[in-house]
């Protein structure tokens, strides 16, 4: 009789085995409904074993093993493994988030055969320059696995060699992967590979797709029909048997690490998957993470640069505009006034750059000290005038704001500090007739606004744009000649180590949406530091300068890159109740750690209540990255053993982004 | 009224005003008539609000209300004016 070994989506790191009559070695890698429990579910066949350990006849039989399908490759089934020992998560969990919810559920799309896309002649392509010539042939002569660091300035047309490269790989008969952070930021990027590869299968791969799309371009890839994969972190995980190629744009971008489930680097599997299949993999950035850079400077990545421009003859100016003595109105410096005031002179765009939503972070009673809590969130409530309410930005919790204060009954309460919509109505009413357009979250809400808001920013029909970190990245606005930089201080002296890295990403992609085209740029940062060495670096356009400074910090705090991290977390209703939960876990650690390991203590996170739960951590840190999983494996075998209680969830995040 | 802000509004939607005030009145001390002057930080919300935000400096009227702290940090009282009276043809203000 045949067993199946079978991966299930269930929170155990153990795979189940089932009696399977007619199944063969053929079968590893195909979808199977399974009897489980009371009811039924759909696993993947990991391995068709000689045996069990368990006695045949408590075994039970499979339902039906999906033959339709083509089996899902071992390389993917690698791969899906890789990550269950890497991220100590299930492999049936695993497994299953890597398949589309479609397949998931054990269903099956329509067959529709795609319409091969008209023949199109592609679109116009623009010249190389010489630095982006090199780095293409680089990347389109790499044989075998080859990691690559293109590190170019804004506007210097990586987009561009990304797509020289895909179109290498694919006149080698190769598929290529290309990830991006959001789609839904940059929908006119899909229109650009389209149009320049027409009579190619492309498939989109991110959760805006419907279901039966995404499982069809899913299947498209496995069968080797889909050419190019364009997607977001999930689509790291779609089979491609002819991958050739893996580019990972905007690399140092946190969306590609999953924040919940399979808590996941997608560029980091991105490397991984590129060693699997022995192919070259471009991560490329304006401000790359130091741990890519890192491994540029030491040899482990290929560092390509772009130092120019494709169009604009030279980059924006950066100037820091000194706040300290000055009396802001509205939060905005007269010179800020001044320059926007010039660029609606002149007809030309101007955005002003704060990353805060709402009308201010906090409303206040000032009789008694009243302040806008979220019943749920140890944050605050932050005012939204458009819409009269009050909302958590963490968990959504949102109330009308209150006609008086709750605690005192006084009726003058005042909200506190600034957003995008203050900021716009101060605009509004200083410029009245210029077109003040926000460009935040909240007027954004769905693709189509977002859509309607991009047209608008390039049909002209927008002076001056405020904004979020929304239009931060990939946004080509040729009439955009002016970023101002309001609040930028605050992330200066943030708590987590990562701060100044993503400030300085940050304001270097804001920065580069000004001056892309014939016009020059500008940018001001409004700073009561302005002799800080981050906007010095930012002045000076100097990345590198920047990195190695932040490296050497880094190297000499023993933070990564140099050294390696996983943070246990875990949440209750009382903080005391996750404190405990982890100081046990502490305990099941100590034996464990060895030498190499370090292990913190159990302490509140920064954030402690978060949608009524409240939350602590614990860190675990080690200069040797074996070392270190070595022990996590262990830890996770412990730690299932653990009597929480039931009211307690925790979880492991390994290499964490955020501490 | 010596002076007043532009009428503003709370985030609820609430008319706001903020002004300052001359007093000027005699009052009996000890036994004895005396004339009193003061300037006092005024403020008046909702229907009252949109009154004065008709009038302009150098109006005379007769106000009351209640005192209360400007704020947790500023303990110095501000007039919350819940009535106000215009003395029309007594253009000095003063109130008798």
């Amino acid at each position: 009789m045949t067993i199946v070994r079978v991966a299930l989506d269930i929170p155990l790191s153990r795979c189940f085995d089932y009696l399977a009559p007619e199944a063969s070695a053929t079968d590893v890698g195909r979808l199977v409904r399974v009897p489980f429990g009371r009811g039924e579910k759909t696993g993947v066949i990991v391995a068709v074993p000689g045996h069990s350990e368990q006695s045949p006849d408590k075994l039970k039989p499979v339902v039906a093993i999906e033959r339709t399908l083509p089996a899902l490759p071992p390389d993917w089934l690698a791969l899906g493994e890789f990550c269950a020992r890497y991220y100590q998560h299930p492999l049936g969990a695993v497994l299953n988030f890597a398949l589309p919810p479609l397949l998931r559920r054990g269903r099956l799309p329509r067959q529709k055969k795609e319409k091969p896309r008209s023949g199109t002649p592609p679109a116009v392509r623009p010249a190389l320059l010489a630095e982006q010539q090199a780095a293409v042939d680089a990347i389109s002569g790499a044989t075998g696995f080859m990691p690559f660091l293109l590190h170019g300035v804004t506007g210097s047309g990586k987009t561009e060699v990304y797509l020289h490269a895909i179109e290498a790989a694919l006149a080698r008969g190769r598929q290529a992967l290309m990830l991006v952070p959001e789609i839904a930021l940059t929908p006119q990027l899909e229109g650009r590979v389209a149009g320049r590869f027409p009579g190619t299968r492309i498939v989109a791969a991110h959760s805006g797709v419907a279901d039966a799309a995404r499982a069809r371009g899913f299947l498209d890839a496995l069968e080797g029909c889909a050419d190019i994969v364009l997607g977001t972190r999930l689509s790291i995980f779609v089979p491609l048997p002819r991958l050739g190629l893996i580019v990972v744009d905007e690399e140092h971008d946190a969306s590609f690490k999953q924040q919940d489930g399979l808590r996941y680097s997608a560029r980091d599997v991105a490397v991984f998957r590129a060693k699997q299949h022995d192919i070259p993999v471009v991560l490329g950035s304006a401000t790359p993470s130091l741990e890519s850079y890192c491994h540029a400077r030491n040899g482990r990545y290929t560092l390509l640069s772009l130092t120019r421009r494709a169009v604009a003859e030279a980059m924006p100016a950066v100037r820091c505009i000194d706040t300290r003595r000055e009396k802001l109105q509205d939060g905005m410096s007269a010179a800020l006034l001044a320059a926007l005031e010039l660029r609606l002179q002149r007809g030309e765009q101007s955005l002003v750059f704060l990353n805060r939503r709402g009308y201010a972070p906090v409303l206040a009673c000032s009789a008694c000290g009243w302040i806008s809590n979220c019943r749920r969130c140890t944050a605050h409530r932050v005012v939204h005038l458009a819409d009269r309410r009050m909302r958590c930005h963490h968990c959504g919790d949102e109330a009308a704001i209150p006609r008086a204060c709750p605690d005192c009954g006084n009726q003058d309460i005042h909200p506190f500090g600034r957003g995008t919509q203050r900021i716009e109505a101060a605009l509004q009413d200083r410029f009245p007739a210029a077109r003040v357009l926000r460009i935040d979250r909240d007027s954004a809400s769905s693709p189509r606004k977002w859509q309607a808001l991009l047209e608008q920013i390039h049909a002209g029909d927008a002076d001056i744009l405020v904004g979020t970190q929304m239009l931060a990245k990939g946004h080509d606005f040729p009439r955009l000649t002016l970023v101002g930089a309001v609040g930028a201080d605050a992330a200066l002296f943030a708590a987590d180590f990562r701060a100044p890295e993503r400030l300085f990403a940050q304001l270097m992609q804001v920065g580069g949406r000004s001056g892309r085209a014939e016009l020059p740029g500008e940018v001001l940062i409004q700073t009561e530091h302005p002799g800080h060495p981050l906007y010095a670096a930012l002045a000076g356009h100097d990345y590198h300068h920047f990195a190695i400074a932040q490296l050497a910090e880094r190297e000499q705090a023993g933070f990564p890159p140099y050294a390696f991290q996983a943070l246990l977390r875990a949440e209750a209703r009382e903080v005391a109740w996750s404190l405990e939960f982890l100081s046990a876990a502490r305990a099941l650690a100590q034996p464990l750690a060895g030498e190499e390991v370090m292990l913190y203590d159990p302490v509140p996170m920064r954030m402690v209540r978060l949608m009524s739960l409240e939350r602590a951590q614990l860190l675990v840190e080690s200069r040797s990255r074996p070392a270190l999983q070595t022990f996590l494996a262990a830890w996770c075998n412990a730690l299932a053993t653990l009597k929480a209680s039931r009211r307690l969830r925790w979880h492991l995040d390994v290499d964490p982004l955020e501490l | 009224m010596l002076e007043r802000g532009a009428l503003r509004y709370t985030p609820a939607g609430l008319p706001v005003i903020d002004f300052r005030f001359e007093h000027r009145s005699e009052q009996a001390e000890a036994g004895v008539m005396r004339r009193v002057e003061c300037e006092m930080a005024c403020v008046a919300l909702g229907a009252n609000a949109h009154l004065l935000a008709d009038s302009k400096p150098g109006d005379g009227m007769r106000i009351s209300g209640f005192l209360a702290a400007r704020s947790l940090k500023s303990r110095s009282p501000v007039l919350h004016v819940t009535t106000i009276e215009f003395l029309e043809g007594n253009p000095n203000g003063f109130q008798t």
